[in-house]
């Protein structure tokens, strides 16, 4: 909208709303030009600020050293890590398609069940895996080399690309202090993963516009926030208000880094279904390579008092993580089975949802939003101001 | 002392195949009309079987559901008619007057042992639909399967004081409230499906355990299959109950697996045939 339209619009709006502004409590004085009310500039400031301070993950010795992270970057985009040579790592997170793979379900050797998820600001997370089987990214690294329908890889096949490819062998070395030819296949598997983790703590976005806004609201810069455009604002306040998005999609990733029901179905196919974090407790319960295992390079600190505690229960059978939403323009088809190609989709999936598939035991997170169109695009709107632009090749 | 060993292994070994084994009375099943479509009845029986369930307490919304399923396995499932004809009418259905043609249609030619699961919360119950469902309950001698808080089971009992009700999820309350609606209600039991602060690691929580003790007689355990995928979950849920009703004193095993339940079924078939 040309500014001075918008001025004529905005001086409609007050003369027509002026009994409602008043009453509601939205800024005259201090943010007159937003959209926005005093309480909902104070959760959105909540979002904030990006990029946050990096975050070294202790469990992982090599986390943070730039020779280990060239070496996963080799290892990342490298096929001769699958049983056939064919699949990398690259295969289904290639950073052309926003390091996801553009398909509903992720497919190495074979077809999954599952959406890829992409690295954008992977290693902020708390849980890895849709289902949270692992605490580490180290240790969620190791899962598809070894899995069957993956890349089928094993210990060995890993050691040796290790030991007989001289570029790998070197840098190794340098990461890790100790020859690749001394070092049994187990732990060659878990030292390649912990390379692999520090390339991935490097896949992270940059500032958006959101953020730009963000930042001016917490400065009280309110002509440069008021460069955001109107439908993202009127969007953000559907989401930290009557939208309560912002109750699991929190702080600066959008996310609380837990798991739950977001009322998407989660049959797999006849007679068979996702049981999402119920099994992905098990899994993490019993998996060699959790923080409570002998390879946590920080066996001292308390990183793995969760992975004690945390425990099955009812609530968790069909839950699936609560993603990010940093970054969505790259990274469609959405939700934890890709059944949703577009935002769009997503928001009228929310504006819709079927309560039905929600047990109602409490006052429901989620509840039927009956967004009108133009609340649809604004929230939509939104949603893409999360991202950076995305070059074109 | 060889044989004596002998003895103490196989002994231990047919008793944890006991444990193992332990029949389970579900009394938390749905099977609602995307549940029909999803998981057909021969497969869905399978699923119930498969678990090792004696019993399973079903209703469905519509009722469509409950009576394939009892028409498949009148030796498994015991009906239960839910006063919804989608499961969308959870919060809805005490102001539609329509929900009393549909019971009492139902209740005229199919059986039943239940009215339930019903949402119902406070004075919910003072309503004219309510209230005509509780007077359906005491003409056709049935239990009432609510999802109720405290207020609303003390009013269920206030308008009929002779109701036999059977709590949903035990209120979700802590369990000294539940011990305090017990203690008001002799005609009273209680469900503990789709909650997991009754144990931990297997092992039963102290606080539940005072009051399993307290009220030998009341509990059940059930699963709540309320989206259709929950069928999947209903032979980890029995594995789940055996796991920590095995860690309950020796006397209180069978009654919280099953017999307090069977015994509830018993008391509505007592005033049925009288």
């Amino acid at each position: 909208m040309k500014s001075a339209t918008r001025v004529w619009v905005l001086a409609a709006l007050v003369f027509v709303t002026m009994g409602d502004w008043a009453s509601n409590g939205r800024a005259a004085e201090t943010s007159s030009e937003l959209l926005l009310r005093d309480d909902e500039i104070a959760r959105i400031i909540r979002h904030g600020p990006w990029p946050p301070p990096r975050r070294v993950d202790a469990s992982n010795r090599v986390s943070g050293n730039m020779s280990a992270a060239e070496l996963g970057e080799l290892l990342f985009f490298d096929p001769r890590l699958s049983a056939n040579r064919q699949i990398a790592c690259s295969t289904c997170h290639d950073p052309k398609l926003g390091w996801t793979d553009g398909k509903a379900r992720a497919g190495g050797l074979e077809r999954l069940d599952r959406n890829t998820q992409s690295l954008f600001n992977v290693s902020g997370n708390r849980w890895f895996g849709l289902d949270g089987r692992n605490d580490t990214l180290w240790a969620h690294s190791i899962g598809p080399m070894l899995d069957s329908r993956e890349m089928g890889a094993t210990p060995d096949l890993v050691a040796k690309i290790l030991r007989e490819d001289q570029i790998l062998n070197e840098l190794y070395q340098t990461a890790f202090g100790v020859s690749a030819n001394d070092r049994d296949p187990l732990d060659l598997l878990v030292d390649a993963a912990k390379s692999l983790a520090a390339f991935q703590e490097t896949i992270t976005t940059g500032r958006t516009s959101f953020d730009i806004f963000r930042d001016a609201l917490e400065r009280e810069d309110y002509k440069a926030a008021n460069d955001y455009p109107e439908s993202a604002q009127r969007g953000a306040a559907l989401f930290v208000g009557r939208g309560r998005c912002n109750l699991c999609h929190i702080g600066a990733r959008f996310t609380n880094d837990e798991f739950d029901d977001a009322g998407v179905p989660y049959f797999t196919g006849p007679g068979g279904v996702d049981p999402g974090r119920f099994e992905g407790i098990r899994q993490l319960r019993a998996s060699p390579y959790n923080l409570l295992g002998r390879h946590n390079d920080s066996p001292e600190n308390a990183s793995g008092w969760a992975t004690a505690q945390v425990a099955q229960t009812h609530r968790t059978f069909g839950q699936f993580k609560v993603p990010s939403l940093r970054q969505l323009v790259q990274t469609a088809p959405y939700m934890h089975d890709g059944s949703l190609k577009t935002l769009q989709e997503v928001v009228d999936h929310y504006s819709n949802i079927d309560l039905d598939r929600i047990h109602s035991d409490a006052t429901p997170l989620l509840a039927p939003l009956n967004l009108t169109e133009q609340e649809r695009a604004d929230l939509v709107e939104f949603l893409k101001s999360l991202s950076t632009p995305v070059e074109a090749d | 002392m060889l044989r004596i060993l002998c003895f103490l292994a196989v002994a231990f070994v047919v008793r944890t195949a006991h444990a193992e084994e332990l029949p389970i009375f579900d009394a938390h099943i749905h099977y609602s009309h995307d549940a029909v479509r999803l998981v057909p009845p021969e497969e869905a029986i399978k699923v119930l079987r498969a678990a090792g369930l004696s019993k399973a307490l079903v209703s469905s919304s519509d009722d469509n559901g409950t009576q394939l399923l009892f028409e498949a396995a009148p030796d498994l499932i015991v009906p239960s008619l839910r006063p919804y004809r989608r499961r969308g009418e959870i919060s809805s259905w005490m102001h539609d007057p329509t929900v009393i043609d549909y019971v009492e249609d139902n209740l005229a030619k199919n059986k039943y042992f239940a009215i339930g699961e019903f949402h119902a919360y406070g004075d919910d119950i003072n309503t004219p639909v309510l209230q005509r469902i509780i007077a359906l309950a005491k003409e056709h001698n049935l239990l009432l399967h609510a999802h109720s808080d405290a207020e609303a089971i003390d009013l269920i009992f206030e308008s009929y004081p002779d109701a036999l009700v059977l709590w949903a999820h035990s209120g979700f309350d802590r369990p000294e409230e539940v011990r305090k609606v017990l203690e008001r209600h002799e005609n009273l039991w209680a469900d503990l499906a789709f909650r997991s602060d009754q144990s931990r690691g297997g092992k039963v929580a102290a606080d539940w355990l005072s009051v399993f003790s307290a009220f030998p007689e009341r509990f059940m355990v059930g699963t709540d299959t309320f989206a259709p995928e929950r069928w999947y979950y209903v032979e980890d849920h029995a594995n789940f109950s055996r796991e920590w009703i095995a860690s309950l004193p020796e006397a209180l095993v069978e009654k919280l697996a099953y017999r307090n339940a069977e015994d509830m079924i018993k008391r509505v078939t007592a005033r049925q045939s009288e």
